[in-house]
């Protein structure tokens, strides 16, 4: 509350207040009131409900604005975490650019211009991606009615046929199909895919990959759970994180990209994700998305 | 290629350490190369020499390359320019389109990637097909697009499409005969690229084919090019 509304506020019972000590002081004089019982009981009961709203209002009042205070605290974060990420990406393409015309226009026969062209290119590829993160963040985006089962099934079919893995998937038929959200189709496929993707990659041919679509309190849950390798319990707090990699995942490509982008562009939805592991028996990633809205 | 008949190219760069190796490899690549450290110092070269194609960065100080692509297309310049873009925005790339740009690049690029798009621009220039990129309306064949309304007509009907496919019919038109993969579609129209979700661009393109009643099979406007992505069949003029 600012301190206007506080002196609007405290201005009645400040007037009341000096008027009694001045009365006290000159004139004293005595009232005696008389009511019935029932009518004095009502005006106590009227000013302790008065007092009651007062209170509860005041403390929903300092709730909110507590919650904005950590809304702020946590977009000034999200800002600070973006222009670093800028900054690097700024500081770092120029010399890339430099390192990839020197290889380019060096004599081919250069002792260990290969390795040099092929680090050059992996970090090139690497703040490539980090900015089209940053692009992602905030690109126009559509929003339109997207039906979660479209996407589940055609990610299934993508990432099945892709690495010929059979992929189950469990919607829900009654008592209604799952309802539609409000967002982007390319974006949302990139994302599911994304998750299921990363199950087939760390988990073998004869393992499980299921994606589940659930209705939950006015959310859409998409679960992708297999049977894999699973992430150590140190790392499943930070796989979501930008150049994030389980230590048992260095042995198959990426970028450590892959979850930051699933993350992002489900945050761009209003929804959530999250990560359930045991190292050695399986990971299930949660997408939760409000259903009709975005 | 012979020194008389080597293009000639303007690399406008403040960083030299770029300038030092990209103006050499293209110089080896066919080229003929000047150098400028800044747009100001581009515009009077440009005055000077006529370069055949600008490829010019964005950031630098004195006159960016935003600012020298605009002053060259006020002044009715419509020499090529690729832009190596810096500015991690999606919407600055799309500006720099907008605003006349034949291609853009990101950096860091593969500079064999900006030799082969320098060539495609200067073929694209030598079939006449230009000054598509900064024109306002264009037509191809019963079909009309207005770039600053945003709007499109199939035989003096006009169609429906949704603003990324209108980007996608933009982009395809205004670059008429020159094959597009799918990745680089993706990533001009949805500003992103990430490898696997290319079936977007697909479904863009059928949703233009549905609007524009274009059939696949026998296609009047766009050509799928198998195992590669598409293409504008038709010739398209300034309108």
């Amino acid at each position: 509350m600012n301190r206007r509304r506080v002196i609007v506020a405290a201005l009645p019972t400040a007037v009341v207040l000096v008027a009694a000590v001045v009365l006290l002081v000159v004139d004293r004089r005595t009232v005696v009131v008389s009511a019935p019982l029932g009518t004095m009981l009502l005006v106590a009961a009227v000013i302790v409900a008065a007092v009651t709203v007062v209170a509860l209002v005041w403390r929903a009042h300092v709730r909110r604005a507590v919650s904005r205070a950590k809304e702020d605290a946590t977009g000034s974060a999200a800002a600070e975490h973006r222009r670093f990420l800028d900054r690097l990406d700024h500081e770092l393409k120029n010399p890339i650019t430099a390192i990839r015309a020197a290889v380019a226009v060096s004599d081919a026969a250069t002792p260990q211009l290969a390795s040099i062209d092929a680090q050059t290119t992996r970090m090139a590829r690497l703040v490539g991606d980090l900015r089209k993160l940053g692009e992602l963040q905030t690109a126009p985006m559509e929003r339109v009615p997207v039906d979660p089962g479209t996407i589940v099934t055609d990610v299934a079919a993508t990432v099945g046929d892709a690495h010929g893995r059979d992929i189950r998937v469990t919607l829900p038929s009654a008592p209604w199909p799952l309802p539609s959200v409000t967002g982007d189709p390319d974006l949302l496929f990139t994302a599911v895919h994304n998750v299921v993707a990363n199950a087939v990659k760390y988990s073998d041919p004869g393992d499980t990959v299921e994606i589940r679509g659930i209705e939950r309190s006015g959310r859409v849950v998409v679960e992708v759970a297999d049977t894999g390798r699973g992430i150590p319990a140190a790392d499943v707090a930070s796989v979501l994180q930008e150049l994030a990699r389980a230590s048992n995942a260095r042995d198959r490509p990426g970028s450590g990209l892959g979850l930051a982008l699933v993350r992002t562009i489900v945050d761009r939805h209003g929804g959530t994700v999250t990560v359930d592991s045991h190292e050695g028996r399986g990971t299930r990633v949660s997408i939760e998305l409000p259903v009709g809205v975005g | 290629m012979s020194s008389e008949a080597a293009p000639r190219l303007l690399l406008v760069d403040d960083e030299q350490s770029i300038t030092d190796s990209l103006a050499p490899f293209l110089s080896r690549s066919g080229f003929d190369v000047a150098v400028a450290a800044d747009g100001a110092e581009a515009l009077r070269v440009i005055a000077s020499r006529h370069p055949d194609i600008v490829v010019s960065d964005v950031v630098m100080p004195m006159v960016d390359g935003r600012e020298l692509l605009r002053r060259l297309r006020r002044s009715g310049d419509a020499t090529p320019v690729i832009l190596l873009t810096h500015v991690g925005e999606s919407g600055e790339r799309s500006a720099a389109l907008d605003e006349g740009a034949d291609d853009y690049l990101n950096k860091p690029f593969d500079p064999q990637e900006l030799v082969s798009r320098a060539r495609a621009v200067l073929r694209r220039v030598a079939a006449g097909a230009g000054g598509l990129v900064s024109s306002e309306l264009v037509e191809a064949e019963g079909l009309r697009l207005d770039r600053p309304a945003r709007r499109v007509w199939r035989d003096g009907v006009e169609v429906s499409l949704t603003p990324k496919a209108f980007q996608l019919l933009e982009f395809l038109m205004t670059r008429p005969g020159e094959v597009h993969a799918r990745e680089r579609l993706l990533s001009v129209v949805w500003g992103f690229d990430f490898a696997a979700h290319t079936r977007a661009v697909d479904n863009r393109i059928a949703e233009l084919r549905s609007v524009l009643r274009d059939d696949a099979s026998a296609p009047t406007y766009i050509e799928t090019v198998s195992g590669v992505g598409y293409r504008f069949t038709r010739s398209v003029r300034r309108a």
